[in-house]
């Protein structure tokens, strides 16, 4: 995020898209409706009537997949409604021209079909947004994870440069992080192509301080991505992993490639708190300590590094993750293993991650934490990022087109599926939220969400098995019958074992960031005769 | 101590199938210093090892006991694990708890029973008591007339007890909603079978089925000429403890556990009975 | 020979006084721990626990009353015998520094757990109890104790209630075990005197003045007797409760609650009693899957008309102590407070 959570609710505009807020992230969500309460519009673009959809003032249920034509048109229109903010595009920003020429070449008419939203739906939307110079964006993997992702995400940038939301208090573009360290987890470099802090591999004066503190050799090329590896198949160049925390034998799409690849490694080790889905796949586990069972630190979306105390000592044998690495740097002959506290390992981290170089045990006990960058130990920490310039320098504006998902609905698989987090009970692949009584009883299994339309040709009732078939795989599932998804459109969790729904989804990938397309693939939907 | 939430261990004495879903569970307490009566309508808290406890009425009229009988229809985990044991398997009951049909004003009354499916259970033990009672001229029922609806012919539960009670003088009419091809019999909702006859003066009407069944023979009932207090219905709901504590089987202002599960319709109209729906 | 029912104790009286306490029952006070939070907390040494009688414990008294999760029975399952035992016995405890607000729930609470008959878990810790509460001088945010009538002072249900005098605490007497205790430590007060009177009563108004919300709770459980809450009011509420339940755990007069069997070996298990909240889709689902209660348009309906209409109609009182709890912890921004403002506001038809 390059706000912070508190700022949203002081925004006049709230561009929600791709993120159902109140449901994934309800801290943030309370901040949305906290601003909606004082006045502020909220705009929400999502396929689906969301809970935060329902809220808000202008909900742009585009078709899922064309977030690039939704967001050409708002701008095309903030042109041609005057409502640029000129000065900070020529100030802050380059290649606007190029940007300018393109938009004028769009046909509006042509792009609201496309997305299926009415323009003037569109209109006034852009108008909002751009009329206010508080808008923020915030945006989530409805954006990200499709084989467009980057270039969806570089189109919201536009969005906000073009009107100057960006660089200020209140206004910007904020990725809402999912998993509760995943922040962190980044930040830490669990990325191929990055050091601690972003630092790049291939820098070589950072390579130099990192190998003097390592006191090892750093590989020199880029490593793989998730699905690189878990996709890599039964030759695949990987031979042995170490699986911290992560459930892929659930969560990536075309699970019967994953489990393939797992099958045929040489070596498996995972480190869970549950016997997972890929656990089982391994030669050897280690049993982790749980988030109350160890200290630490977690970063959320608002880089707010925050300390977490232990409230109880591990239970059986589990070991908290820093020591199960400790312990096996040690066994295979790494110096410099031998941390004695959190604290201290937190100091080299601020010794190597400049913008962690602040960030010491005694500082983040206090109030709530520091939000990077924290360069230093007399750093207040950074509430909001770009105040004076963008990482790079000036903003760069990149033409975006519209490129259609990479799989569409076709006479045979005439359904569009759309997966996502189902729940407020249940989180990812439910490997610790279907260990609690109460939210299984509160979400007992998977359901289908199909619009009321839908089951009426199908003549599928509320609470009956349907099958579900792409070209990859056939899951059964149980409808819901809705008017939270478009005729059309279907929508599942991916969150229950029973139904690995990503069995069904594409593995194409977003050519840039790697991140697979889970937003959009064609199905079919039978209904399930029991007999 | 918390003797309330201690259940008292019982014996499975014996299994009777009553269709595909529902089985008849004849149980005994072991401890048999434990002082245990009850009232037809009541209901008990099932034990089930591993399972928790469920809300189970009692289909067997008082005068069976030692034994009491719980008709019990496959729905969830619970009841799918009873219907797993066997003859000499132990289960746990707490109770009685609930309100019961006001058997003690049925003497000289005809007595009309419409029920649906497994809500045959609760009416049963009504039913039973009141054949025992004719034995005593002073309680005994004017008549006693049965409506049972059934979804298939191969549904109707309790089939060796209605002949028994045919035998036994009781009026029974049976429909389904979906008829086979060896059912001779009426097909189509138990509210069909209701007319001037079989609710004359001096009737009082029992119901227990699906919420949407007892909410539409209400309804006739009372267009038939009914009274309100002349018509009584019991509750299902969702249940923690039985004792009007735990919340969950909330009506309106009422708790189904100690204000019901028996109500007459009279008590229900003061409430905002949508929830019946 | 002094009045007990009335005395004043000097602040630097107030560790040794609690100190003899704690040689006959456990003690439980709020304490800030080191992550800042203030709760209730079992004192283990007086001299080194930082005692806070300056903020709102963050959780009411409920959970030492009616647990969080507790163990109802032990059970197991040997060649067919299937048999249960109950848990261990309560212990004396003596809470200080409880709230005007979490005495009124928890008085409420004996009201609940006491019909049919006494639950006896809950009435073998209340019988073993003794609540020393605390008068609000200073109110807090959200609090709104003044409009459910349950505070900032207590006019009885303590056993005893101190009030701040600045370097004095006016102690006031209540139920007998709270006069047998002035009684055996009376070495420790002194007598009241009149200038006491005058700037406890005093502290007293300026408290009062002090609520910053206004909340008409009294108008809406009358107005909820004769009207109807129309429909939108339910929907509008349920389309920002975000079933998370935290209104029902941290209300102190929510006493809604599952039992549920945790297995701890092939024959062996607990039967657990846990916070519940009436607000969740499951509450009310029945095993075949049928719901009564539907959640999409209902979802704060019970919790409201329950605490507001049935109980003001049944005790005259509505179920609310106004402690501002559920204010802080909605997401939604739907809490009871929003429901009052929402429906007294709204106009007959």
């Amino acid at each position: 995020m390059t706000n912070s959570i508190a700022e949203l609710e002081e925004a006049d505009v709230l561009l929600i898209t791709g993120s159902n807020t109140t449901t994934t992230h309800p801290q943030i969500g309370r901040n949305i409706l906290k601003a909606v309460d004082h006045g502020a519009k909220l705009l929400v673009i999502d396929p689906r009537r969301t809970d935060i959809a329902r809220q808000a003032h202008i909900h742009l249920a585009l078709r899922p997949g064309t977030d690039i034509a939704l967001i050409n048109a708002m701008m095309r229109i903030i042109l041609d409604e005057n409502l640029a903010d000129d000065l900070f595009i020529s100030m802050r920003t380059e290649n606007f021209i190029q940007l300018r020429d393109f938009l004028h070449r769009l046909d509006l008419k042509e792009l609201a079909k496309i997305t299926e939203i009415d323009l003037e739906t569109i209109r006034k939307a852009a108008c909002i947004y751009a009329r206010s110079s508080k808008s923020v964006i915030c945006y989530c993997l409805g954006v990200t994870q499709h084989t467009c992702g980057t270039d969806n995400v570089q189109a919201v940038a536009n969005l906000a440069m073009l009107t100057g939301n960006v660089e200020k208090k209140h206004s910007g573009v904020d990725p809402l992080r999912g998993q509760n360290n995943v922040q962190g987890a980044c930040d830490m470099a669990a990325l191929p192509a990055v050091l601690p802090g972003y630092q790049s591999l291939e820098d070589p004066t950072v390579r130099a301080r990192f190998q003097s503190v390592w006191q090892r050799e750093l590989p020199r090329k880029t490593g793989r991505s998730l699905t690189e590896m878990t996709h890599a198949g039964k030759d695949g160049p990987i031979k042995a992993m170490f699986i911290m925390g992560e459930n892929p034998a659930l969560s990536d799409p075309h699970l019967n490639r994953v489990e393939e690849t797992l099958i045929n490694l040489d070596f498996l080790a995972v480190s869970d708190i549950f016997l997972t889905e890929t656990a089982q796949f391994a030669n050897v586990v280690f049993p982790a300590a749980s988030f109350a069972e160890k200290g630490g630190t977690i970063t959320n979306s608002e880089r707010r590094v925050q300390l977490c105390r232990r409230a109880i000592p591990p239970i059986h044998n589990c070991r908290p993750d820093s020591e199960i690495i400790m312990e096996l740097g040690h066994r295979m002959g790494c110096p410099g293993m031998d941390f004695n506290s959190d604290a201290e390992i937190m100091e080299e981290i601020s010794l190597l991650a400049p913008i962690y170089g602040g960030m010491h045990y005694d500082r983040l006990a206090e109030n709530h934490g520091l939000q990077w960058p924290c360069p230093d130990r007399h750093h207040p920490g950074t509430e909001f990022l770009h105040k004076y310039y963008f990482a790079r320098g000036k903003g760069q504006f990149t033409i975006t087109r519209h490129q259609e998902p990479s799989e569409k609905a076709t006479k045979k698989f005439p359904f569009t599926l759309v997966t996502g987090r189902g729940s407020y009970h249940h989180y990812h692949t439910a490997t610790m939220t279907r260990n609690s009584i109460r939210l299984v009883r509160e979400y007992p299994q998977a359901k289908l969400e199909i619009h009321k339309d839908d089951c009426e040709k199908l003549n599928i009732g509320d609470g009956e098995m349907v099958e579900l078939h792409s070209k990859r795989g056939t899951v059964q599932i149980c409808a819901q019958v809705t008017d939270r998804v478009k005729p059309g459109t279907v929508f599942s969790s991916f969150h229950f074992f029973e139904v690995p729904i990503n069995q069904l989804t594409v593995d194409v990938m977003d050519p840039k960031s790697k991140c697979p397309e889970f937003k959009v693939c064609a199905v079919a939907i039978k209904k399930v005769h029991h007999d | 101590m918390n003797r309330s939430f201690i259940p008292a261990q019982t014996v499975i004495r014996e299994i009777i199938p009553e269709n595909d879903q529902i089985s008849t569970f004849r149980i005994e307490i072991i401890d048999k210093t434990i002082l245990f009566t009850f009232l037809p309508g009541q209901f008990l808290m099932i034990s089930v090892p591993h399972c928790g406890e469920a809300a189970i009425s009692i289909s067997s009229s008082p005068d069976a006991l030692p034994l009491i009988d719980l008709s019990i229809r496959r729905a969830g985990k619970l009841t799918t694990a009873i219907h797993a044991m066997k003859k000499g398997a132990q289960l746990g009951i707490r109770g009685p708890f609930g309100t019961a049909f006001p058997v003690e004003t049925f003497a000289a009354r005809n007595l009309l029973f419409v029920a649906g499916g497994i809500g045959l259970a609760p009416l049963k033990s009504v039913i039973d008591h009141c054949l025992f009672q004719n034995g005593v001229e002073e309680d005994a029922v004017l008549s006693i007339s049965l409506l049972y609806g059934s979804r298939s012919p191969s549904d109707i539960a309790f089939q060796r007890v209605i002949n028994e009670w045919q035998e036994q003088g009781i009026d029974v009419h049976l429909t389904v909603d979906e008829k086979d091809e060896h059912w001779n019999g009426a097909v189509g909702r138990v509210t069909e079978l209701l007319d001037d006859t079989r609710t004359a003066n001096n009737t009082t009407a029992l119901v227990c089925g699906p919420p949407v069944m007892i909410r539409s023979v209400i309804d006739r009932l009372k267009a038939l000429g009914c009274e309100d207090t002349d018509i009584f219905i019991t509750l299902e709901r969702h249940m923690k403890c039985g004792m009007g504590l735990c919340g969950h089987c909330h009506l309106d202002s009422k708790l189904i556990c100690t204000d019901g599960p028996v109500f007459s319709v009279s008590a229900l109209t003061t409430m905002d009975v949508m929830e019946l729906c | 020979m002094i009045d007990l029912k009335e005395l004043i104790l000097p602040k630097d009286n107030l560790i040794p006084l609690l100190r003899k306490l704690n040689k006959d029952a456990r003690l439980v006070i709020p304490v800030k721990n080191d992550h800042g939070d203030t709760l209730f907390t079992e004192i283990s040494d007086l001299d080194t626990t930082e005692i806070d009688l300056i903020n709102q414990p963050q959780a009411s008294l409920k959970p030492f009353f009616l647990p969080q999760q507790e163990t109802l029975a032990h059970y197991s399952i040997n060649s067919n015998q299937y048999c249960f035992t109950a848990p261990d016995a309560a212990i004396d405890t003596i809470f200080f520094g409880v709230r005007s607000c979490d005495l009124t729930a928890l008085l409420y609470m004996d009201l609940i757990f006491s019909k049919p008959s006494k639950d006896a878990t809950y009435y073998d810790r209340r019988n073993h109890s003794l609540i020393i509460t605390l008068g609000c001088n200073n109110p807090f945010e959200n609090c709104f104790c003044e409009a459910t009538n349950s505070g900032p002072y207590l006019e009885y249900g303590y056993g005893l209630q101190f009030i701040d005098l600045g370097d004095r605490y006016y102690v006031s007497a209540g139920r007998g075990r709270g006069a047998d205790l002035l009684e055996r430590w009376s070495y420790f007060f002194h007598e009241v005197g009149e200038e006491d009177h005058k700037v406890r009563y005093q502290l007293f108004l300026e408290a009062r003045g002090q609520f910053s919300r206004n909340i008409q709770l009294t108008h809406a459980c009358q107005k909820l007797q004769k009207e109807t809450v129309p429909d939108e009011i339910w929907q509008s509420l349920a389309e920002r409760c975000y079933d998370c339940g935290g209104c029902a755990y941290v209300c102190p007069t929510c006493t809604c609650f599952s039992v549920d069997d945790k297995p701890q070996s092939s024959n062996t298990g607990i039967r657990v009693r846990s916070w519940d909240a009436c607000t969740s889709d499951g509450f009310t689902r029945m095993a075949g899957g049928h719901n009564p209660v539907t959640r999409d348009r209902q979802a704060l309906k019970r919790r409201f008309l329950h605490k507001l209409k049935y109980d003001f109609a049944s005790h005259g009182k509505a179920s609310c102590t106004g402690c501002g709890r559920c204010v802080d912890i909605c997401f939604g921004g739907v809490d009871i407070t929003t429901f009052i403002e929402l429906f007294t506001r709204q106009q007959n038809p």
